[in-house]
């Protein structure tokens, strides 16, 4: 394909460039392929939080596509991303999920490397290799993750080492994701993650999160039909706006009429102490996103794969509102299949009443048996199925809510939302088509050839 | 409650085990058949319902300390919304329904605490969707404590081991 006219890379990435997708990228080797070289070599993945590996010789084994990763916390307090492979042969060093410990030892030949990944036993070193002359092992050490990045917690790396500067990268986003991960001063807390196999593009997931409030209210309709979230309403949720800025976009509810910070938080059942650490820990800009018009996040993701999702149903059968934050992964293991990732995040102070109403908040509607969720995974490997055939091959979907034929917005940017980027209330395919737009940037540009790296050798590498 | 049980499972002859391997047979046939009220009727008003996200760990650790999530962790409200969800119109991912069978076995009844009885049982749920994926497989070990009513046993509580780490289903839309 990648060549081949008439689905050609440039085709493709024209055709998404308008609006117009293309139905078997879907479901298809050859863009998976692309995916995984370009787009996943470059990007900047999520990991992990810091709080999975809390304490010091904590350790966390996470993936970027195919590709392990082991992730300590070291016994001098240092984070290590480093790749999961012993550089003798090629194993896989670590292969429990999680765990604590100060050294790594290789099930093959016992090659063992501190929880820091510098190499620390190499048996026979004298007998098998003649010690230095023939093995270099002073200074080797497993694999770094070639660009690492963290913050608000949240680990992020890079296969890339001439990636973007992070934060640079991240630009406006950062003012949406301490909504979500930035709540407290005392940092967050996260759960899990709960991780399962769909038989979905992992595409689809990640569009859905960073703007698809059209779905909420059919998809969704079971949950408001039981009251356990009354939000999604159809006149409630084209009253939100939607918002993209730097590489990330969402959605958000309208708060009632009148809204300020402390009402529109508590409005979502966030309790007053809660209020107080937000109030400190967020930016006047930021506080300001709640007041009148006022808007509160919900579903968001950044890009490529990490979407986020703050809702506020009802928790208990007195009617109690309790809002809940999760993070989630869209790993790609085939066109075909994603392994989704899905974490309960909470801040690390709360109360601890808040805390287990928020996870049960989380538990009904989110994740692997949330009811919000069980109905969007149907429609995506639907989609994901269909992708697969002929007909796919000549369909080009319409991603163009909100535009005209001539491709002129439909309604004007919304001047009263508070936040930085791109805003449009009512709903719209805007944030779909912005995630399309670094989607081909990426996949259209051959990644650089590496030089491969020799152990051991020291100077004399091939 | 109290995690008392007996040293040794009850014998196949005493009562009490018969009477809970007929609940649990009597309460996979509810799941079968989608006669979701019936199943909610067995059910405690106190009932605690978990199942823990299994996590892969060296031998030498305790499971347990790297656990820090649930799939399921539910209260007789969460299991009610989830049945009203089933019963309205617009619960898509089981409609068209998926069909299930509860494949029960290995019961083993232990005496708990006073006139509870604890009841550790295999099940095996097949979960076939609709005509183009392949159906799935939910392999579990569950610890039940049942306790005596006039209307028969109700479950009190259920602790989950499912035996996967990474599920291969594609939702929890189903109860074990």
């Amino acid at each position: 394909m990648a060549a081949a006219e008439p689905n050609g890379i440039a085709d493709i990435t024209g055709a998404v460039r308008q609006g117009l997708i293309p139905a078997f990228l879907y479901n298809d080797a050859e863009v998976h392929e692309l995916e995984r070289t370009r787009l996943f070599g470059r990007s900047w993945n999520f990991l992990a939080h810091e709080s999975e590996i809390a304490q010091p010789d904590d350790y966390v084994v996470r993936n970027i596509g195919d590709d392990s990763f082991l992730l300590t916390h070291d016994s001098d307090g240092q984070i290590h991303v480093m790749f999961n492979m012993c550089v003798h042969r090629g194993m896989q060093v670590c292969r429990a999920e999680r765990g604590s410990a100060r050294t790594f030892r290789c099930p093959y030949h016992a090659w063992t490397y501190k929880n820091d990944g510098q190499l620390a036993g190499l048996p026979f070193h004298a007998d098998a290799y003649g010690g230095e002359a023939g093995f270099i092992k002073e200074g080797q050490a497993l694999l770094r993750a070639p660009s690492v990045a963290i913050r608000n917690g949240m680990i992020f790396a890079s296969l890339d080492p001439d990636a973007p500067h992070f934060e640079t990268w991240l630009g406006d986003y950062a003012f949406y994701l301490d909504f979500y991960t930035g709540q407290s001063a005392a940092g967050m807390e996260f759960r899990g993650p709960q991780r399962w196999r769909v038989e979905a593009n992992w595409k689809i997931g990640a569009e859905n999160f960073m703007g698809d409030s059209y779905h909420t209210p059919h998809t969704h309709a079971s949950v408001v039909d039981i009251e356990l979230f009354g939000e999604p309403k159809p006149y409630k949720r084209k009253e939100g706006v939607l918002w993209h800025a730097g590489p990330g976009g969402g959605t958000t509810y309208k708060l009632p009429p009148g809204s300020e910070f402390r009402s529109g938080l508590a409005y979502v059942g966030y309790p007053e102490e809660m209020i107080d650490r937000m109030a400190a820990a967020l930016s006047p800009a930021q506080r300001a996103l709640v007041d009148e018009p006022g808007f509160m996040p919900s579903a968001s993701t950044l890009f490529p794969n990490l979407s986020f999702v703050h809702n506020w149903p009802q928790t208990d059968a007195e009617g109690r509102i309790t809002p809940f934050i999760s993070v989630r992964l869209w790993q790609p293991v085939g066109p075909g299949e994603t392994e989704v990732y899905s974490w309960f995040c909470v801040a690390a102070d709360a109360p601890d009443d808040y805390k287990a109403a928020s996870y049960k908040a989380y538990l009904m509607c989110f994740g692997s048996s949330g009811m919000f969720e069980q109905d969007d995974v149907e429609n995506w490997v639907s989609i994901t199925t269909m992708a697969r055939g002929s007909m796919a091959r000549n369909l080009l979907l319409n991603n163009r809510m909100g535009l005209t034929l001539d491709g002129d917005p439909i309604v004007d940017q919304f001047g009263g939302f508070g936040g930085p980027g791109t805003a449009y209330q009512g709903f719209g395919e805007h944030n779909q088509r912005h995630w399309f737009s670094m989607w081909a940037d990426l996949v259209s540009q051959p990644a650089p050839a590496r030089e491969p790296m020799a152990f051991g050798m020291g100077e004399r590498q091939a | 409650m109290s995690s008392a049980r007996s040293a040794a499972p009850l014998p196949y002859t005493d009562e009490r085990h018969q009477m809970a391997a007929q609940f649990l047979t009597e309460e996979a046939h509810l799941l079968d058949t989608s006669d979701f009220e019936a199943w909610l009727g067995l059910m405690d008003p106190r009932i605690r319902y978990r199942m823990p996200v299994r996590v892969t760990a060296v031998k030498a650790a305790d499971e347990a300390d790297v656990q820090t999530m649930h799939h399921f962790d539910e209260d007789l409200y969460s299991l009610r919304k989830r049945v009203q969800r089933f019963q309205t119109d617009y619960a898509w991912t089981e409609d068209p329904q998926s069909r299930i069978r509860h494949h029960v076995s290995n019961v083993r009844t232990f005496e708990g605490a006073g006139d509870e009885l604890i009841a550790e049982s295999a099940v095996l749920l097949y979960r076939s969707r609709g005509d183009r994926t392949a159906p799935s497989l939910l392999s579990a070990g569950r610890t039940d404590v049942l306790i005596p009513t006039e209307e028969g046993l109700r479950l009190r509580q259920r602790d989950i081991e499912i035996d996967e780490s990474v599920l291969r289903t594609q939702n929890l839309a189903i109860f074990l």
